[in-house]
């Protein structure tokens, strides 16, 4: 009877979602925030951060507004060392290395960990420059190697279609999700190894929002990402992995599924639900 | 996160909380009406009743009908407010559990057809005995599993799913005595088969019940009980409330 019933069984593995049992202690660590506390003048913004941000994974940092989620996400390509009032302490470590190690190359920094801004942002020049612009930084000079970065770039971005016949118009003639994708290009042209999205989608229409989360779920295999997000329903949608922030306290960190439908702590409830804190 | 009990009115847009408050008390209305037929069915069927089950028979009418409206509300709560955490584990378990009461309802209905049919045989018959016994048991479960989901009270729903075995029990020990009383009396075959069809909505009650405390249990925990047993249960309950379940009920 029973190898009868084990002939007979039906395979339901398949039915499972594969991103279903995610555990970040089952993760690749891309990059592990220690003790990481930042202070604007005399105002502490982050009261000591850990955490490890998983590779080839989306993680989204959600929270109210001044919660410190987008002065965490600028610590990790040192975007704040641009603010004079900014001291930091504690440590990012990207692929075990400090980034806040004085022997660090901030420019070399800022092209292993792009990052994409809320207003799209291309340079008054052609597609085809905007996205050519990081390669010739790095002083890339070939024209084959740079066609073929742009294209794949472009590619990537999933805007080649869109953009083929017209790659040296001005980029400023585009749409602002047409922009917002060619920004993304052009970070990812240069091979980061983190891709950073600060609200890449607030400015955006619903259907151009689509195709950058569309894009993102994408773009994960080749890049590990970091956005951050006031849409909620856009980190339960495109991320794998969820932190929400609180007044500078990282609160809770986990599986988006487990975070959105049954989160551990009251003040993510709360947050998630539209609750008073 | 464990959900309190005056949680549904804390919600920064006024109307989600008249929403959800809404959804939660219609459920329990028609849970109240659901329990009320099950009463009249079990009193229809011993005192052969005519009336009364007719009654309870047209009641259902209106039990269906609460299921659409109540389900539909939930689909729409769903899409218009993307509902996460505690309130989207209350709208799906409301969703689950209307479609168990609805059930329970056809169930009623089933026994309030029974019932007319025994009518015309008189009263006490063969079999009666244990219907006055497993139809005082689930009832005392639908009223149970509704207090609970009143209170959201988890130690309440588990009690309700362990008498859930209780009853399965009885309907075995009551299935082998009118099993046997069959055999030595062929003339009363039919009527005894009909007390077993309503022994056997009795117990299907009691199954829908159980299923009701596991979805309050999976709203209030988060943790899915569905398909477990009895000691999974208890721990989904446990680790929810820290003074925990007296220990002396496992088998």
């Amino acid at each position: 009877m029973t190898s009868e019933a084990k002939t007979h069984a039906i395979d339901i593995s398949s039915m499972q979602r594969d991103d279903r049992q995610l555990n970040l202690a089952d993760e690749e660590i891309t990059l592990q925030v220690k003790d990481l506390r930042l202070s604007y003048g005399d105002k502490e913004a982050l009261h000591g951060i850990n955490m490890d941000i998983p590779k080839n994974r989306v993680t989204a940092f959600i929270g109210p507004s001044g919660c410190g989620k987008s002065t965490l996400l600028r610590c990790f390509n040192r975007m704040n060392d641009l603010v004079d009032s900014c001291n930091i302490t504690g440590q990012i470590l990207l692929d075990d290395n400090n980034i806040y190690d004085r022997t660090v190359n901030v420019a070399d920094l800022r092209r292993r960990v792009g990052m994409v801004f809320q207003k799209p942002n291309p340079f008054p020049k052609s597609i085809y420059e905007n996205v050519a612009y990081g390669l010739r930084i790095q002083g890339i000079n070939k024209k084959r190697v740079i066609d073929e970065t742009v294209e794949w770039a472009l590619r990537s971005a999933a805007l080649w279609d869109e953009v083929k016949d017209r790659l040296h118009e001005s980029a400023l003639g585009m749409s602002g999700g047409q922009q917002q994708r060619l920004v993304i290009a052009r970070t990812v042209a240069v091979k980061p190894e983190v891709l950073l999205l600060d609200e890449p989608a607030s400015a955006l229409d619903p259907i151009s929002t689509l195709k950058i989360e569309e894009l993102i779920h994408e773009l994960k295999d080749d890049f590990t990402i970091v956005i951050v997000t006031h849409n909620m329903q856009q980190a339960a949608r495109v991320s794998d992995y969820t932190a929400f922030m609180y007044m500078g306290d990282l609160i809770e960190f986990g599986a988006t599924d487990a975070l959105f439908t049954n989160p551990e702590k009251k003040q993510t409830e709360d947050y998630i639900t539209g609750r008073y804190g | 996160m464990e959900l309190e009990n005056d949680n549904y009115s804390t919600h920064i847009s006024q109307q989600f909380n008249e929403e959800l408050e809404k959804i939660r008390t219609q459920m329990l209305t028609m849970g109240g009406i659901v329990e009320r037929q099950v009463t009249d069915a079990v009193e229809a069927l011993l005192n052969g009743d005519v009336e009364l089950a007719e009654q309870s028979r047209r009641i259902d009418q209106q039990t269906n009908e609460m299921e659409l409206m109540i389900d539909e509300q939930c689909t729409t709560t769903i899409a218009r407010r993307q509902p996460a955490a505690s309130d989207l584990r209350l709208i799906v378990s409301i969703s689950r559990a209307v479609s168990d009461l609805e059930r329970i309802g056809d169930e009623a209905t089933r026994i309030c057809k029974m019932a007319i049919e025994l009518a015309d045989s008189g009263a006490n018959q063969r079999g009666f005995q244990e219907v006055r016994h497993i139809g005082n048991l689930v009832r005392d479960m639908v009223k149970d599993v509704l207090t609970a989901f009143a209170r959201n009270d988890l130690e309440m729903a588990y009690s309700v799913a362990k008498q859930d075995r209780n009853v399965d029990q009885e309907y075995r020990t009551a299935m082998r005595s009118l099993v046997t009383y069959m055999m030595e009396d062929a003339r009363a075959i039919s009527n005894v088969l009909n007390v077993i069809w309503a022994l056997r909505s009795l117990e299907r009650i009691g199954d829908h019940a159980r299923n009701l405390a596991e979805h309050l249990i999976y709203q209030v925990s988060g943790t899915d009980v569905r398909h477990q047993s009895l000691k999974q249960i208890k721990r989904a309950v446990r680790d929810e409330s820290d003074d925990g379940i007296e220990d002396n009920d496992e088998q």
